[in-house]
């Protein structure tokens, strides 16, 4: 099922066009990564399905229900993270957390039970002070502890790890593969190692569309025209091949790469055999995210 | 109904905290007791002066005050109580605008109108517990001085005073949804304000406008009667429901 659907979305500020019929599905359980450069739109995708910014065109459906600007209705499903958090800087991280349960209907119970495990959970519980002397990390990692509330089953967090160092962006990134079980990981980024790590699904937001979407497999598994890496044993071998075989790029003196659109791997190797020429090792190098983000966003 | 209280009780929270309740309640308390302390020492500065006064050619015989005197002071200090009233809490809506603290609120699934009632009741009741403030202080040292008596109409005119004031807060709430920030607040209440001022200058409008509640002096000397105020209060009253009708479905639109 899918948890989120996006269909046809437009959005301009004055002459600026942001998004040009953006199209997104979030599935179920999923951690999706929304990724895209500054300025691609990320936030105002985020706050259009919160029905806080006004879309131009196009339909948002969380959980099977329509968004409607200025309506808070279907936000019931939803845990909010923005990009710059900010709370009530008079309370204490604890009263937050509290003021947040009662406007969400919790019971007194049920908020002191769950503010006190999501506050261990972000490492919060022996803080004290007002929200006002909190540090940029503490801040972030309340933001998670309020979105994560009321149970969502769509969390959403705006670039949830950029503003932190390495230890804080692993607890974070840790945070949210904890929770994956229970709700479904929306996150917008531009740390591509990030999305490496934890996302099960992607999408690439470019000059207001979504150009790239699915499974990470998926996506490099079909961008990447297939190459084949050979290494062979002493740099006569890889000469051989050079000279039987057109197209083939050296880039060491005993490595040289090929594609299989141009060469078929068998008779490669026969030739091989047949040379007696050594092999090494032979793989299929594979692009990161990032090569494949800067390659498709530069066309 | 929970969801209202919570926010309710964070509105008040922050008062608190931020000490703006404390600071307000002060300000009016000072105005309460400065109200009967002016026109006490009136005459004794008057005689202290008498000299001076005498070589400018005016003599000063046996000045008497009364309970009058205070109130005078009383009608022409509380409007400045109010303008620190609103200096004070112009930014009620529009700093959780700057901060975004709001959204994470309206996220959650509180409904929009429930901020707007919310802020509304935690003006009603700051203006409303200082003017009272300051009242009952007023009136208890005349009663103690002198003899309230000699004020007509003393309680409709407090009334009336009572009534710009929310008046005034209604414009707050309203060019608080409609504005994005704080000037745009300031502007709005007393640019409206000011036009009912300019209004007024034409002396048959005047009965008509809400600035007019503000003449309680009339009203306790007895040379305008409180009949005279019913268009005036009708009126205020009326502009002061719409803009709080019209403030819900323009929150509800305002892009946060
Ligand atoms: N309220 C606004 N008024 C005018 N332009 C806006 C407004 N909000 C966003 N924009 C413009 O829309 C574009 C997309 O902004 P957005 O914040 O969605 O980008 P983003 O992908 O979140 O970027 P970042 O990675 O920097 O957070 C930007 O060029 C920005 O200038
Ligand atoms: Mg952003």
């Amino acid at each position: 099922m899918e948890m989120l659907r996006i269909e046809g979305l437009y959005k301009r500020f004055g002459d600026k066009e942001v998004l040009r019929g953006l199209e997104l599905s979030v599935p179920e359980h999923s951690i999706f990564g929304f990724i895209g450069k500054n300025g691609a739109g990320k936030t105002t995708t985020m706050k259009t399905v919160l029905g806080l910014l006004k879309a131009d065109m196009g339909e948002i459906f969380v959980n099977g229900e329509r968004v409607l600007y200025g309506k808070t209705d279907t936000n019931r499903y939803v845990g909010y993270l923005p990009d710059v958090p900010e709370f009530y800087s008079f309370m204490t991280a604890k009263e937050y957390l509290r003021f947040c349960g009662e406007i969400t209907g919790m019971s007194q119970k049920e908020n002191a039970s769950r503010t006190d495990a999501l506050l261990s959970l972000v490492g919060l519980s022996k803080e004290t002070h007002r929200i006002a002397g909190f540090s940029r990390g503490m801040k972030q990692r309340l933001g998670i502890a309020q979105a994560l509330l009321n149970k969502p089953k769509l969390l959403i967090c705006d670039e949830p790890t950029s503003a932190l160092d390495p230890v804080g962006r692993k607890e974070i990134l840790d945070i949210l593969l904890a929770v994956k079980e229970q709700t479904t990981v929306l996150f917008s980024t531009h740390i591509l190692s990030d999305v490496e790590r934890i996302c099960t699904d992607v999408a690439f937001l470019n000059e207001g569309t979504a150009i790239l979407q699915g499974k990470p497999a998926d996506i490099k598994g079909g961008l990447q025209t297939k190459e084949y890496r050979i290494e062979t044993k002493g740099a006569e071998g890889t000469a051989l091949l050079q000279n039987a075989f057109g197209g083939m790029r050296k880039i060491d003196e005993n490595k040289i790469i090929f594609s299989e659109n141009d060469h078929d791997l068998s008779d490669v190797l026969r030739f091989m055999a047949d040379q007696r020429i050594a092999l090494l090792k032979m793989d299929q190098p594979e692009k990161s995210l990032e090569e494949l983000f800067l390659e498709v966003t530069k066309k | 109904m929970n969801a209202l209280i919570a926010f309710i009780k964070k509105e008040f929270f922050e008062q608190i905290r931020s000490n703006k309740l404390l600071i307000l309640l002060m300000i009016f308390f000072a105005f309460g007791i400065m109200n009967p302390a002016i026109a006490k020492i009136t005459p004794w500065l008057l005689e202290m002066l008498a000299d001076s006064l005498a070589e400018s050619g005016m003599t000063v015989t046996g000045v008497t005050v009364s309970a009058m005197d205070s109130w005078v002071q009383f009608f022409k200090n509380i409007p400045m109580a109010l303008i620190a009233f609103v200096l004070m809490e112009s930014a009620i809506f529009t700093k959780e605008y700057a901060t975004g603290t709001l959204v994470l609120s309206l996220t959650k699934g509180l409904a929009r109108y429930k901020v707007v009632i919310s802020k509304t009741a935690v003006l009603l009741f700051t203006w409303s517990a200082g003017y009272f403030l300051c009242y009952g202080i007023t009136y208890a040292y005349n009663a103690y001085f002198w003899d309230n008596a000699v004020a007509k109409n003393l309680f409709f005119s407090i009334v009336c005073q009572w009534l710009f004031g929310i008046f005034i807060i209604a414009l707050m709430v309203f060019f608080s949804t409609v504005s994005t920030a704080n000037t745009g607040v300031l502007l709005g209440t007393g640019g409206t304000v000011f036009a009912c001022y300019l209004i007024g200058l034409v002396q048959k409008a005047n009965k008509y406008l809400p600035t007019m509640l503000m003449d309680g002096n009339s009203l306790i000397h007895g040379t305008k009667s409180a009949e005279e105020y019913t268009a005036a209060i009708i009126i205020t009253a009326a502009i002061t429901l719409s803009l709080f009708a019209a403030s819900i479905p323009v929150f509800n639109k305002k892009r946060l």
